[in-house]
């Protein structure tokens, strides 16, 4: 018994692509195609035909999708069985799975479930030679072979197209509860007010900070608060209220907060907003933020939010923002790395040359892709 | 005494003491965790120091010599077996160079052993939660080489879920950071592919671990059976509850018995088919409420008794009899074999069938004892590698347990890693086109394959995908 090679109809695209050498634009559902640097890519290569569900047997909490299977499906299909797949990346619930892995995005559940990389337990993909590979399984824990999951997530498309996956699920907890809780001004207090929520006995699922404007774009009155999604048993989310009550007052707010702060950088604006993902140490998180908040206050319609045991502060600001601003305020968070996620075709040669132009990166790209049709540009020009 | 020239050079490097080339101190190393397998090293070198081992590693890369990384030998795929290449020992590189109790992280050396590790976060309040049996001996490098596991893994997730970087030397001598330690790494995720490399991608130098809070409470529950399908049943419905144990260890009749004849003995019922040791935590309210409602499954799952430990030593005493399970089964007979599969859950009860089958078919005893909330099965078989007959016998029940395993849509190895031992059951689970991809991210990190040379994926895999035409 030995696995015989399979096929995709996705091969053919990249045979013929390799062929006539027309480089590839992989697209999911397009939702979030204006996130990341241009690619040279011309032809689209849309996985939006390739939807639905391959395998999924709620006892094994795991399910397998086609790549082109939006998140709002995967959380439909799940909900029926008091399940979920706790990833709730920025921007629409439309966007696919496949685009999900391939950018590795993630959004407050990582606080708690982790990012892509941990959730992710198999994909298959076409390679740029036109070879369809898998890595991973379909069980929870498996070290079989060397680790193409955690290689082809976050590439985005550079390595292979991916095709299908199969992710980890858990149990919806049965009545989470979000409150807000105020946030101290200063850097020093805002620190404190981090640690005594984060070293007390409360395992929240999400824990965000947001600043006043994101606060009054989601309902919230406009102050910087921080909110948390709490689950668990019920004596388990009464205990952790009562806790955090006594840190400072909670106000308990609708879960349909989340869905706004997922939405927040798809409103307001025709051109997408420029967003920027500051990353440092956790306990650096304070600091950043303040120093940040400083950075935007002149900003009109700038505002950002952190995932604090990430130790991300996460920047929306105006398409129009001049690049001298935008570098201003990425210079704002000292010893951070800026990770850009959206910013004008032009600024990018500005901001972020390449994120793939050291030596290990480079041979990677030239195995999986030799004749550098997937997406090219896209993590950086090809040097 | 072979290689005088390298010999000398890698005594100068590391001193003569650290290097070892007669066969009489090499057969300490002709062996790991995995019986029923001898490849004699060439040499074996023990760098002291981590510009010992860049060194080490240069001198090799100029010389053209493979190496053979080795942390503490305790792996169980014969991942660690140098076949007449240079066995390199890192477990004199034991220090642990810091601990950032304030972003949770650690920074160590790459012969840190596990418990040391733990030990030392201790005073903290803080631990590092991947935490495989062997974790009084195991080292930090060879966790992350084998990306191991262990019972806490079901809540905590494996060593690649606690690896924030690793510095590592590349076979060629070159130096790379993989991850970045103080955040994020735009681009590829080099960390997560090294995690389980098995050696074949190079020597970490140091690696930043994650640590974890310690749980406020803590609550641990034996449940018997006095049938194995009930015990496999009570698995998945504790799974489907919803509620996460911090761990769910399933033992069988054959184990439990073996453990209460030892030194090890733990207090489990000696005429139980099979127990579940559950373990919850989190916060206190929530752990005993989680506990009752355990306890309600496991009792309403047939169950016949349901005891909670009351105090750490009775909590130790139950951890006991699992974590010692396997030094019991060295009573049993001179050798042990300590497989390792993985399942979908929902198919526990049915493979558990399945393998009691294979063992009696080929007059073997199968012990049970593995993470169950995973699906990560260990079936261990105590036999004499020495009895050609029976060894023979062993490794037909082997080769039958993983194909029962695959065919249910489960893994070859679920922590143990491919090695030696499960190169020749690889190609159960990934086609050649995948083998392939594997072996060409291999050469990105060691085109000339001295690292580590001839295990994970077979050799005929990256001469096929190399003959494939580049476009077709």
């Amino acid at each position: 018994m030995t696995v015989p090679d399979s096929s995709h109809p996705m091969q053919e695209l990249v045979n013929d692509a390799v062929a006539l050498g027309t480089p590839l634009r992989i697209a999911g559902r397009s939702h979030w195609s204006d996130a990341g640097r241009p690619t040279a890519g011309t032809r689209i290569a849309s996985l939006a035909a390739h939807e639905g569900v391959v395998d999924y047997v709620p006892g094994d909490l795991t399910i397998t999708v086609k790549a082109g299977t939006t998140l709002r499906q995967i959380e439909r299909v799940t909900r029926e069985n008091g399940q979920w797949f706790p990833l709730d990346p920025f921007g629409s619930p439309d966007g696919t799975i496949g685009a999900t892995i391939a950018t590795g995005s993630s959004g407050p559940l990582a606080h708690s479930f982790g990012k892509v990389r941990d959730l992710v337990l198999g994909i298959e993909f076409v390679t740029g030679d036109g070879r369809l590979v898998r890595g991973g399984g379909r069980v929870v824990k498996n070290v079989a072979g060397f680790d193409l999951v955690r290689l082809l997530t976050g590439s985005w498309g550079t390595l292979g197209i991916i095709t299908e996956a199969t992710l980890r699920l858990y149990s919806h907890p049965p009545k989470p509860v979000t409150v807000s809780m105020a946030l101290p001004e200063s850097s020093a207090a805002l620190a404190q007010r981090i640690a005594s929520v984060v070293e007390a006995p409360v395992t929240p699922l999400a824990l965000e900070l947001v600043d006043a404007r994101i606060a009054s774009r989601v309902g919230l009155p406009a102050n910087a608060a921080m909110i948390l999604e709490i689950g668990g048993n019920a004596a388990s989310v009464t205990a952790q209220l009562l806790t955090l009550s006594r840190l400072g007052g909670v106000t308990e707010l609708a879960p349909g907060l989340w869905q706004g702060l997922r939405g927040i950088e798809d409103s307001g604006h025709e051109e997408p907003p420029i967003v920027l993902r500051v990353s440092g140490l956790p306990a650096g998180v304070a600091a950043t933020w303040s120093a940040l908040a400083l950075s935007i206050a002149n900003v009109d319609g700038a505002a950002m939010h952190a995932t604090p045991s990430l130790g991300t502060v996460r920047c929306v600001l105006p398409p129009n923002t001049p690049v001298d601003e935008v570098r201003r305020i990425a210079d704002a968070a000292i010893g951070s790395t800026a990770i850009y996620e959206r910013l004008p075709s032009a600024m990018w040669a500005d901001f972020s040359p390449s994120v793939v132009s050291d030596r290990l990166s480079q041979r990677i790209m030239k195995a999986f892709d030799p004749h550098g049709i997937l997406n090219p540009g896209i993590l950086g020009p090809a040097t | 005494m072979r290689d005088n020239k390298l010999g000398e050079k890698l005594e100068s490097i590391v001193g003569d003491r650290f290097v070892m080339q007669r066969e009489s101190d090499l057969l300490v190393y002709n062996s790991d965790g995995l019986p029923g397998y001898r490849r004699m090293p060439r040499l074996a070198v023990f760098p002291g120091t981590r510009d010992e081992t860049i060194a080490v590693v240069r001198a090799l890369a100029e010389d053209g010599t493979a190496y053979v990384p080795r942390g503490a030998g305790t792996g169980l795929s014969g991942g660690a077996l140098a076949d007449d290449v240079v066995l390199l020992g890192l477990q004199r590189l034991k220090r642990v160079i810091s601990i950032d109790r304030e972003n949770l992280r650690a920074v160590v050396e790459p012969g840190v052993v596990n418990l040391r590790l733990n030990r030392t976060v201790a005073p903290y309040g803080l631990l590092y939660a991947p935490d495989p049996s062997s974790e009084a001996a195991c080292t930090i490098g060879g966790n992350v080489a084998e990306n191991a596991g262990g019972p806490h893994c079901l809540k905590y997730g494996v060593t690649l879920n606690h690896v924030i970087s690793i510095n590592v030397i590349l076979p060629d001598g070159e130096i790379v950071t993989l991850g970045n330690p103080e955040g994020e790494t735009p681009g590829f995720d080099l960390r997560g592919a090294f995690i389980g490399s098995e050696g074949c991608f190079g020597v970490a130098l140091d690696v930043t671990v994650k640590l974890t809070r310690k749980p406020v409470a803590i609550r641990t529950m034996l449940a018997d059976f006095m049938s194995v399908d009930d015990a496999a049943h009570v698995t998945s419905s504790i799974v489907a509850s919803g509620i996460v144990p911090a761990a769910l260890e399933f033992m069988d009749g054959p184990t439990i018995q073996v453990v209460e004849s030892s030194v090890y003995a733990a207090g489990y019922p000696a005429d139980a088919a099979a127990v579940l040791l559950i373990e919850l935590d989190g916060i206190a309210e929530g752990v005993d409420a989680d506990r009752d409602t355990v306890r309600d499954i496991c009792l309403a799952g047939g169950a016949r008794n349901v005891i909670v430990a009351r105090n750490d030593a009775e909590r130790t005493r139950l951890w006991q009899g699992r974590k010692k399970a396997f030094g019991a089964m060295g009573r049993m007979a001179p050798h042990l074999v300590v497989q390792d599969a993985v399942i979908p859950r929902t198919r526990l009860a049915e493979v558990l069938r399945k393998i009691r089958d294979i063992g009696t078919e080929n007059r073997l005893t199968v012990c049970n004892v593995f993470h169950a909330g995973d699906g990560n099965l260990h079936p261990n078989i105590p036999y004499n590698a020495d009895d050609a007959d029976e060894a023979a016998r062993v490794h037909r029940a082997m080769g039958e347990i993983m194909r029962a395993c695959v065919a249910v849509g489960g893994s070859i190895t679920g922590e143990h890693g491919v090695g030696l031992d499960k190169l020749g059951y690889i190609d159960l689970i990934f086609s050649s086109e995948s083998l392939g991809a594997m072996c060409k991210l291999r050469e990105v990190f060691d085109p000339g394959h001295r690292s580590n040379p001839g295990k994970v994926v077979p050799i005929h895999a990256c001469q096929e995908w190399r003959a494939a035409p580049g476009a077709r």
